[in-house]
C-alpha cells in the first residue's frame, strides 16, 4: 500500500497526466508522436512561464491577477514603438521597463498601502489595461511589425528540434527552482508565505520582498508576452480581459501551490502545466468543443483539490500536531 | 459514586505513531479528575477520544456503562460530554447570547428574547458577563466564561477543559475554580488538564498521570504532593526541584547599561514607562497579562512603533534608537522570542535546519546573497546539539515537534542572530517539565556569559527562580523594582494589582 504521506496533491496529478496521456496514446492516433508531444509542450509554454510567475507571488501569500494585462500590454506597446520606427534594442527596454514599474507599483501597494494583493493586482490589471488601451496603443491587436523579423525566432524557431518556447519554458523552470532554493530573498518569499508575522519578527524585509515578488512576476510575464507575440506574429491585448489569468492560477493550484503560501514549487508548476498541456491536446485531437473543455479542466481541478482532502486530511489532528 | 464515562485500553495512532497506548481511564460521577503529564504525554489526544474529537484506533468508550460509538463532537455534545479548548471555539464576530445559543437556532432568532434568557442565565451561573457584547471585545476568562455557559447550557454532564487557566488572570482563575466546585455541587464530572501542579492539587479529587502516552498512576488527590507528581509525570526526580527555593543562588551584579528606557508611551497599553537594563544579569518582568509588558518589549524590539509624539525615548549603549521595523533592531542586536511561537514564532512548512537558517540570513551575519547548503546543515547540527533539540533529524517540520522542542527552535532562531539584549516573552509557556528546566539553565547561562537578559512571565515561581532584578509592571508602566532574592510572592504579587 503507497504511504498516505506520500501522496500529495502533486503526485495525484502526475498520475493523472501520466494516465491520461497512456490513454490518449491507446485511443488517439498520432498522439503519442514525438511531433505532438512537441507540439503538446510548445501550445503550453507560455501557460507554464506565466504559471511560474504566478506560482513566486502564491508562494509569498500573494496573487497577481494583473500578470496578463501586464503581459500584453507591454508587448503590444513594444511592437507599436517598433512599428513607428524605433530601435528594437530600446523598444524591448522600454517593454521591460513598464513590466518592471507596473510589477513595483503593485508591490509598492500591497506592501506598503497594505491593500489585499487581490484587490490591488485586480484593479492595477484593469488600469493597465485600460491606460495602456488609451495611451500607447491604437488598435486592439498590434501586429508584428518588419523591424521585429529579427526576434521572430523566439516564438517559432527551433534549436536542435526542439521548439524555442519550450526550452524558453525550461529555462525559466531552471531559473525559478534555482532562485527558490538557492537564493536568500528566494527563501523569504517562502518564509512570507509561511508566516508573515514570524517573518517581519526574524528580521527579513518584508516589505521590499513582497515588492520584489511583484516586479519578478512583471519579468516574467514580459518574457512570456515575447514568446506569445514572435509566435503569433501579433499581440492582441483583449487577452487582458480574458480568463485567460484564471488558467494561471488553475495550472498552479492544480500542481499544488496552496493559495494559503509557503507551500510547493516550480515542481507543481511543471506538472500542472503538463496535465493541462495533455488534456487540451487530447480533447483538441478528439474534436470537442472549446466550451466543453473548460468544464473538463475546472471538473479535473475540483477532483484533484478533492482528492488531495480525502488523502491528506487537515483536521485537528494533523493541524495540532506538535500539541498531542 | 458511579461511574459516568470510561475509555477501555484505548489506543490511538496518528499516522502509526501511538499518541496515546492501552489507557484505560474512568470518570466518576461529580468529580473533578485532574489529567497531568508532560507534552506530548497524550492528554489532549485522550480527551479528543472521550470528547468524540477522534476516534480511538483501538478500545472502546463506555456512557453509564453502555458502549458508545461517538461520530463527532457534536453527537459527544448531544450525549452530555463537552469540552472547552485552549483555543476558545466562539464566534468573535457575534454576541455573547448568540454565541451561547449557537447550534439550536431556530428559523428565526428573536434577538431580544435570547438576550433576557442570556441574561438569566448567565446570573444563575454568576458570570459577569455582558449577553449583548461581541465576543471579541471579551477579555480571556469572560470567553472562557462564555465556553463554560454554553457547555453547561447543553446540559453537559461531563465537562472537559484543556489547560483552562493558561490564560486567567490570577483573580480569574479565582473565578474559575469556585466555578468548577459550583459545577461539582451540580453532579457534574470535570476532567481538567494542566501543567500548573498547585492548581491540580488544590481543585481535583483525583489525578491521572500520563507519560508518553501511557498511563502511569490513577489515585486520590490527598495522596499526592509535588514530588510524587513530578516524579511520576517526567520518570526521574529533577535535581534541584524545578522552582525550589533551592534553585536561586547569589545574585549576579549589573554590568554596563545595555537598555535604558524613559518616558516609552504606546496608546493605552504603555503609559510612561521608564527601567533600564544591564550586561550579564536577568531582569524578570512580572506583570498581570495586559500590564503592557509583551507591548513595551515589542516597542523595543521594533515591533510596534512608539507614539511620535511624547514616544518617550529608547537608548541602545547610550544611543538614541527609534526603530519601524525589526530588522534594524535585531541588526543592533535586540532581539525579541516571541510569546506566542505558533502565531509569529517560527514557520511551519519548513523543517528546523531551515528555520534556523532562515533567521541566520535575516540576522545579515553573511553579506552573500546565495543560500549555502552546508552552512545550513552546519547550524542545525550545532544549535539542536547546543539546546539538546529532539529532533528524529533536522528535516523534520517544526509543526511536527512538541511544544518544548518548538520552542527550543525559537530560541535557537533568536540566538543565531548573535543578540547583546534578548527578551524571552514567556518563555516556557505551553513546554512540558523537562524542557523548563533545560530553557531556564540556557537562560541563566546566558547571562552569566554577559548577555543582557529580559524575562517577561506571568509565573511567579518562574520569575523568582531566574532573576537578579524584578521588575512589576502595572498599567502600561514599571511601578516597582525588587533585587532578586529580596521579595517574596507575596509583595511582588501586591505590587502588580494595587
Amino acid at each position: 500500500m503507497l504511504r498516505a504521506a506520500n501522496l500529495t496533491q502533486e503526485r495525484i496529478v502526475l498520475v493523472l497526466a501520466l494516465v491520461l496521456t497512456a490513454g490518449f496514446a491507446i485511443s488517439l492516433p498520432g498522439f503519442l508522436t514525438p511531433e505532438n508531444l512537441l507540439a503538446l509542450v510548445r501550445s503550453v509554454s507560455v501557460l507554464g512561464v506565466l504559471g511560474i510567475a504566478m506560482a513566486l507571488v502564491v508562494i509569498g501569500r500573494g496573487i497577481d491577477l494583473s500578470l496578463v494585462a501586464v503581459m500584453a500590454v507591454s508587448l503590444a506597446w513594444t511592437l507599436n514603438l517598433l512599428a513607428n520606427g524605433m530601435p528594437l534594442g530600446i523598444a524591448l527596454l522600454l517593454g521591460l521597463g513598464f513590466c518592471l514599474l507596473s510589477g513595483l507599483i503593485t508591490g509598492f501597494l500591497v506592501a506598503y498601502v497594505e491593500i489585499p494583493a487581490i484587490f490591488a493586482t485586480l484593479a492595477m490589471g484593469t488600469f493597465i489595461y485600460g491606460f495602456g488601451r488609451y495611451f500607447l496603443i491604437t488598435l486592439d491587436v498590434v501586429y508584428l511589425p518588419d523591424a521585429a523579423r529579427s526576434i521572430v525566432w523566439i516564438g517559432s524557431g527551433a534549436f536542435m528540434g526542439i521548439p524555442v518556447p519550450v526550452l524558453i519554458f525550461a529555462g525559466v523552470c531552471l531559473l525559478g527552482a534555482l532562485f527558490l532554493r538557492y537564493v536568500k530573498s528566494g527563501r523569504f518569499i517562502r518564509a512570507i508565505g509561511d508566516n508573515p508575522l514570524a517573518a517581519r519578527i526574524a528580521g527579513i524585509p518584508v516589505r521590499p520582498v513582497i515588492v520584489m515578488q511583484y516586479a519578478l512576476s512583471g519579468l516574467i510575464g514580459f518574457v512570456a508576452g515575447l514568446v506569445t507575440a514572435t509566435s503569433v506574429a501579433s499581440m492582441n491585448i483583449r487577452v487582458a480581459n480574458s480568463t485567460f489569468v484564471y488558467d494561471v492560477i488553475l495550472v498552479v493550484v492544480l500542481g499544488g501551490i496552496g493559495l494559503s503560501g509557503g507551500k510547493g514549487g516550480v515542481r507543481n508548476v511543471i506538472v500542472g502545466t503538463l496535465l493541462i498541456g495533455v488534456l487540451i491536446n487530447g480533447m483538441t485531437i478528439m474534436d470537442i468543443q472549446y466550451t466543453v473543455q473548460n468544464v473538463i479542466k475546472s471538473l479535473i481541478l475540483l477532483a484533484a483539490i478533492v482528492a488531495d482532502t480525502i488523502i491528506n486530511p487537515r483536521d485537528e489532528q494533523t493541524a495540532q500536531q506538535g500539541d498531542i | 459514586m458511579a461511574t459516568i464515562l470510561e475509555l477501555k485500553n484505548g489506543t490511538k495512532e496518528y499516522r502509526g505513531v501511538p499518541a496515546v497506548r492501552d489507557v484505560s481511564f474512568t470518570l466518576e460521577r461529580g468529580e473533578v479528575h485532574a489529567l497531568l503529564g508532560e507534552n506530548g504525554a497524550g492528554k489532549s489526544t485522550l480527551t479528543k477520544m472521550l470528547a468524540g474529537v477522534v476516534t480511538p484506533t483501538a478500545g472502546e468508550i463506555l456512557l453509564d456503562g453502555q458502549p458508545m460509538d461517538l461520530r463527532g463532537p457534536s453527537d459527544a455534545l448531544k450525549k452530555g460530554i463537552a469540552m472547552v479548548y485552549q483555543e476558545t471555539s466562539l464566534v468573535p464576530s457575534l454576541t455573547v447570547a448568540q454565541n451561547l445559543y449557537l447550534g439550536d437556532a431556530k428559523w428565526f432568532n428573536r434577538l431580544r428574547g435570547i438576550y433576557i434568557a442570556a441574561q438569566q442565565f448567565l446570573q444563575s451561573l454568576n458570570f459577569p458577563v455582558d449577553p449583548t457584547a461581541l465576543v471579541s471585545g471579551l477579555g480571556a476568562g469572560q470567553k472562557q466564561m462564555v465556553e463554560i455557559a454554553r457547555a453547561v447550557h447543553h446540559k453537559a454532564r461531563v465537562i472537559i477543559f484543556d489547560e483552562p487557566t493558561g490564560t486567567l488572570t490570577p483573580e480569574e482563575k479565582h473565578h474559575f475554580f469556585a466555578l468548577v466546585k459550583r459545577l461539582r455541587a451540580r453532579d457534574v464530572s470535570i476532567i481538567f488538564i494542566s501543567h500548573a501542579l498547585e492548581e491540580a492539587l488544590q481543585i481535583s479529587d483525583r489525578i491521572t498521570i500520563l507519560r508518553d502516552g501511557e498511563h502511569v498512576i490513577t489515585d486520590r488527590t490527598d495522596s499526592f504532593d509535588r514530588d510524587r507528581i513530578v516524579r511520576a509525570m517526567v520518570g526521574r526526580t529533577l535535581s534541584d526541584e524545578l522552582y525550589g527555593k533551592a534553585g536561586r543562588h547569589r545574585t549576579r551584579p549589573a554590568g554596563r547599561k545595555v537598555l535604558s528606557v524613559q518616558n516609552l508611551s504606546m496608546g493605552t497599553m504603555v503609559r510612561n514607562n521608564t527601567f533600564s537594563v544591564f550586561a550579564g544579569q536577568i531582569t524578570g518582568i512580572f506583570g498581570l497579562i495586559g500590564s503592557g509588558r509583551t507591548e513595551t518589549a515589542k516597542v523595543i524590539a521594533g515591533i510596534l512603533k512608539r507614539d511620535f509624539f511624547h514616544g518617550g525615548q529608547i537608548r541602545l549603549e547610550d544611543r538614541p534608537v527609534r526603530y519601524r521595523v525589526p530588522r534594524p533592531a535585531i541588526r543592533d542586536g535586540i532581539i525579541y522570542v516571541t510569546e506566542d511561537r505558533k502565531l509569529e514564532g517560527f514557520f511551519e512548512t519548513m523543517s528546523v535546519a531551515e528555520n534556523i537558517y532562515v533567521a541566520a540570513m535575516a540576522g545579515g551575519q553573511s553579506r552573500s546573497r546565495l543560500v549555502s547548503m552546508s552552512e545550513m546543515q552546519r547550524l542545525a547540527e550545532t544549535w539542536t546539539k547546543a539546546l539538546n533539540v529532539k529532533v528524529i533529524n533536522s528535516d523534520a517540520r517544526v509543526i511536527e515537534l512538541s511544544g518544548g522542542n518548538q520552542q527550543k527552535v525559537v530560541v535557537s532562531k533568536a540566538l543565531v542572530q548573535k543578540p547583546k539584549l534578548i527578551i524571552f516573552d514567556e518563555p516556557t509557556r505551553g513546554v512540558d517539565v523537562g524542557a523548563i528546566a533545560e530553557i531556564h539553565q540556557l537562560i541563566n547561562r546566558l547571562a552569566d556569559e554577559g548577555m543582557a537578559v529580559m524575562v517577561i512571565s506571568s509565573y511567579l515561581p518562574e520569575i523568582l527562580h531566574l532573576s537578579d532584578r524584578i521588575l512589576v509592571s502595572r498599567q502600561g508602566r514599571i511601578v516597582e523594582e525588587f533585587t532578586g532574592g529580596q521579595a517574596d510572592e507575596e509583595t511582588i504579587m501586591y505590587a502588580a494589582v494595587h
